[in-house]
């Protein structure tokens, strides 16, 4: 009996103690975000690395650079980016398979490539973003970011197209409704997207 | 209690254990400072992003033996393993990645189309919105430096070597008959359909070990690995029709896709100069299945095509027409898998059969032919790092080829060969930095119909001189079976041979790519006889030689003009041999000196229409005049052609599309036909060699039914 407590003393005080190493790198990633992007996407790498198990950290660090990726101009440092965010989207997808937010984020990586040169990369990689927000919509409808997401890239190729783009405004009026009832699973699960939601909405209505 | 005392102490001395402090610096291999490179230790979240000094330092609980691992962008991964008391003031220098955008690349001879390769020459999309190729791919690469303009024959003759010398593969396995069967003034088209296809390799010399059989080009056509999406495309065309279908599942998907062409609408509007008793029909279907497993891809390609037509044409040394009729009819069947063995060891392999079956009446002959060919691969590739990968593998060729022969003179005959070629090949692939690479293969043949070994060295050396320009050479020695119609006479030869001398620069910058190509070509071993025609009658021997040399120039821009894009390909190509009836050596007819190529597409964005130019200029070729002393004595005048071509969005999934060749109406001949004897005055009579008709009106309407609504066939136009 004495031993069970002191391994479940043990056990536990471990598991507290991964816990809080997990919550203090993230938060700390998190705060980092605004203004050093690159010291908190290494962090998550580095949080990634030591959580095998967890895909947000890979997700995170994915997201990093592939927002850094959009108006990058160097074409070098573009691929190198990106590359890299598909190796730690790749890795995140290993971890968790047929997931909604990973989806998203596989979809805004190609995005990047067609706001890089529309006329090389929107031909071969639209078909590849509208089958993944179809299969990320198939799988959850109910969240926003999917909505939002899909919306925003909806309207770009119906400007492009020189078409009205008042239809896709419903649609991200729903996602601003999901946003608003929308619990992430635990503090560190993605929970972004309303504000430029909003935003776009906004220039909907001018 | 006493060993629960222990543990508490044991677990907070953990909790208070002296901490280590790691610190250092972070270079790259010429000393320059990496500033943002994340440095940690394997497995804990101790770590940190070295500042703008190139500086790190962090302090870690651990003890004892750790890895240390540092990363950054474009650089390999250092790893560095020892006891934490020995990681202080660390001076890591970091390597370039060699597989970065800007690294060196082994290009000399090759064009590249597809996503894949880090230099593009054509894009994807540029096989079918060429004005000139009518969604031909064949047509696009005739675009290309290096290609001469056989315009009445259509299929690829590169840098002087016959369209025989240029071999098509499909995901890495031989395509036998790749042409669809024409009449003899009308081009041929590549019998597969371009939208099955997302990456091309044109490669016109100085090739991989990897492939054989083939003097002078090789062209590597690569099937869609997974398609995006489930969909349908319609296609009404003023020629005929197309329909496709994707259907896609987890792990697997199929593409069917049907077409049939029938000229004989076509030709009651704008009559040409065959007489059409049967105007041309073709029906074609192909289906692609694709299937992912745990570690690999699995691919199958099947296609059927069928084609007839039956004619009358000129001939000067007949008062009447000469009657010709094809019925022509081509299976082709291929199965490809490649998959990863483990972290270092990858295996292709792969297996095609083709059946092709030509009923020809020429007259009142009656010739009928068959040809089944089986080729079958397997490749390892054993990637030890990043500079260095070695790639052996194994093939085996068998053709079977049998012909009969009826008329009303001669009791019937048939006659054919087998032809089968076992090869193994061996190559590296060596990157010493990310300016200089090497690629050095070595591939030999046996051949099974000639009992005759032949061993041929490839290598390429690729130096990179500024960020954007490099400087390659290439020099291969290659090997060829002589072809089907030598073969099914004569069987005592050797194979013919050639080697290749490249010498190439290439700058590329931001969408735009300038390249020279300069090459030397020297042919040996080629089949000569002793009559007008190859037959049963002639000699045959392997005494015939012959050489090409000449400077290639590309320059494709996409910058400089918003929304226009455009390319200029210009060759020179200085070639003489003495091969078949020749006699002696001379510029062969299907050899033109200068080339010149010049294509512009233009998105006009108010209109949504694309609208393309393709504009090719090709110098005269040689004919005997027999009026004159000597072989090959003339030359005929210049080649001249432009072609217009217009797409338009009636909205995201529907797509007109037209496109008219040669809208300046070019009078161009192809060569002369001469009188067998001379008349009264005694001389030869002789009459044009025109094309079938000078212009080729398109039109056609493209619908593309999906779930996304958005995307359409401008890809394949």
């Amino acid at each position: 009996m004495k031993h069970s407590i002191i391994i479940a003393t043990l056990l536990v005080t471990g598991i507290i103690n991964a816990q809080s190493n997990y919550e203090k790198g993230m938060q700390k990633a998190f705060s980092l975000w605004g203004t050093k992007a690159t010291e908190a996407s290494n962090l998550f790498e580095r949080i990634a690395n030591a959580e095998s198990n967890n895909w947000l950290p890979f997700y995170y660090a994915a997201q990093i650079n592939i927002i850094n990726s959009f108006g990058e101009k160097d074409e070098k440092k573009l691929n190198a980016q990106l590359k890299k965010a598909q190796d730690l989207i790749n890795e995140a997808t290993t971890i968790s398979k047929d997931n909604p937010e990973i989806l998203v984020l596989q979809a805004l990586l190609h995005t990047a490539w067609v706001a890089y040169d529309g006329a090389t990369y929107g031909m071969t990689l639209s078909g590849k973003v509208i089958e993944l927000y179809t299969k990320a919509a198939r799988i959850d409808p109910e969240n926003p970011r999917v909505v939002y997401c899909k919306a925003e890239w909806d309207m770009g190729g119906a400007k492009y197209f020189g078409q009205d783009t008042t239809p896709f405004c419903k649609d991200l009026e729903r996602a601003i409704e999901l946003f608003a009832n929308f619990k992430p699973e635990t503090p560190f699960h993605p929970n972004w997207g309303k504000e430029r939601a909003a935003q776009v909405l906004a220039s909907c209505k001018q | 209690m006493k060993n629960l005392l222990a543990l508490i102490i044991l677990l907070t001395g953990i909790q208070f254990n002296a901490q280590t402090t790691i610190n250092g610096t972070v270079t790259n291999t010429k000393g320059e400072i990496i500033v943002g490179a994340n440095i940690y230790l394997e497995g804990t979240y101790d770590g940190s992003t070295t500042n703008e000094k190139g500086e790190f330092s962090f302090s870690t609980t651990e003890a004892g033996t750790q890895t240390l691992i540092v990363s950054y962008l474009s650089y390999e991964t250092y790893t560095m393993v020892g006891d934490i008391s020995y990681m202080k003031d660390l001076s890591v220098k970091l390597r370039e990645d060699v597989s970065t955008l800007d690294a060196v690349i082994l290009s000399a001879g090759t064009f590249s189309a597809g996503d894949n390769s880090k230099v593009n020459v054509l894009k994807p999309l540029d096989v079918v919105t060429t004005a000139s190729a009518l969604g031909d791919f064949v047509g696009a690469l005739q675009t290309l430096p290096g290609t001469t303009t056989v315009s009445e024959d259509g299929r690829l003759f590169v840098r002087g070597g016959e369209a025989e010398e240029t071999q098509i593969f499909i995901d890495g396995i031989r395509v036998l008959t790749p042409y669809s069967p024409t009449t003899n003034n009308t081009p041929t088209r590549g019998r597969y359909s371009p939208f099955l296809f997302d990456g091309i390799t044109f490669s016109t010399g100085g090739y991989s070990a990897e492939y054989g059989q083939a003097l002078s080009s090789v062209l590597l056509l690569n099937t869609v690995d997974e398609p995006d999406q489930e969909k349908t495309d319609i296609g009404i065309m003023s020629v005929g029709a197309t329909l496709g279908n994707t259907q896609k599942w987890k792990k697997s998907s199929v593409s069917v896709n049907a077409s049939y062409i029938n000229l004989a609408p076509y030709n009651a509007v704008f009559s040409d100069r065959n007489d059409w008793i049967k105007p041309f029909e073709t029906l074609s279907g192909e289906t692609v299945f694709r299937k992912r497993t745990n570690s690999g891809l699995l691919k199958l390609y099947g296609a059927f095509d069928t084609t007839n037509f039956e004619l009358t044409q000129e001939d000067i040394n007949y008062d009447d027409n000469i009657r010709f009729k094809l019925k022509n009819s081509n299976l082709y069947f291929n199965s490809s898998y490649q998959g990863v063995l483990n972290d270092n060891w990858s295996v292709f392999g792969g297996a095609s059969y083709t059946h092709g079956n030509n009923k020809l009446n020429i007259i009142d002959r009656d010739i009928k032919d068959t040809e089944n060919s089986i080729h079958a691969k397997l490749k390892f590739k054993n990637r030890i790092n990043n500079r260095f990968k070695l790639y052996m593998g194994a093939e085996y060729f068998s053709t079977d080829f049998h012909e009969d022969y009826f008329d009303d003179v001669v009791s019937p005959i048939n006659y054919g060969f087998t032809n089968n070629i076992a090869a193994a090949f061996v190559e590296a692939d060596i990157f010493l930095s990310k300016v200089l690479a090497f690629k050095t293969g070595l591939r030999g043949e046996y051949s099974n119909l000639f009992k005759d070994f032949s061993v041929a060295p490839r290598l390429s050396v690729a130096y990179k001189t500024s960020s954007k320009g490099q400087f390659s050479l290439a020099y291969g020695n290659f090997y060829q079976n002589p072809s089907n119609y030598i073969l099914k006479f004569s069987q005592d030869l050797k194979p013919q041979n050639t080697s290749h001398y490249i010498f190439n620069y290439q700058y590329n910058a931001d969408r735009r790519i300038f390249r020279a190509e300069a090459y030397y070509k020297k042919y040996d071993n080629l089949v000569k006889f002793d009559t007008e025609f190859a037959g049963f009658d002639s000699q045959y021997n392997n005494n015939g030689s012959g050489f090409a040399k000449g400077i290639d120039f590309f320059w494709r821009d996409s910058k400089s003009a918003k929304n226009l894009d455009y390319w200029i390909s210009y060759s020179l190509l200085d070639t003489k041999r003495d091969y078949r009836n020749y006699e002696s050596e001379a510029q062969p007819n299907f050899a033109n000196t200068h080339n010149l190529s010049v294509v512009g597409k233009y998105f006009i964005t108010d209109w949504r229409s694309q609208v393309g130019l393709s504009y090719s200029f090709a110098s005269g070729r040689t004919y005997t005049n027999p009026n004159n002393p000597g072989f090959l004595n003339s030359k005929t005048k210049p080649y001249n052609s432009l072609s217009l071509n217009w797409a338009y969005l009636i909205s995201p999934q529907k797509i007109l599309y037209a496109s008219v060749n040669n809208v300046l109406g070019f009078k161009n001949v192809n060569g002369y036909q001469y009188a067998n004897s001379p008349d009264m005055n005694g001389n030869f009579a002789r009459r044009a060699l025109l094309p079938a008709a000078d212009q080729f009106f398109f039109v056609g309407f493209f619908w593309t039914i999906s779930e996304d609504k958005k995307s359409n066939q401008l890809d394949k136009l």
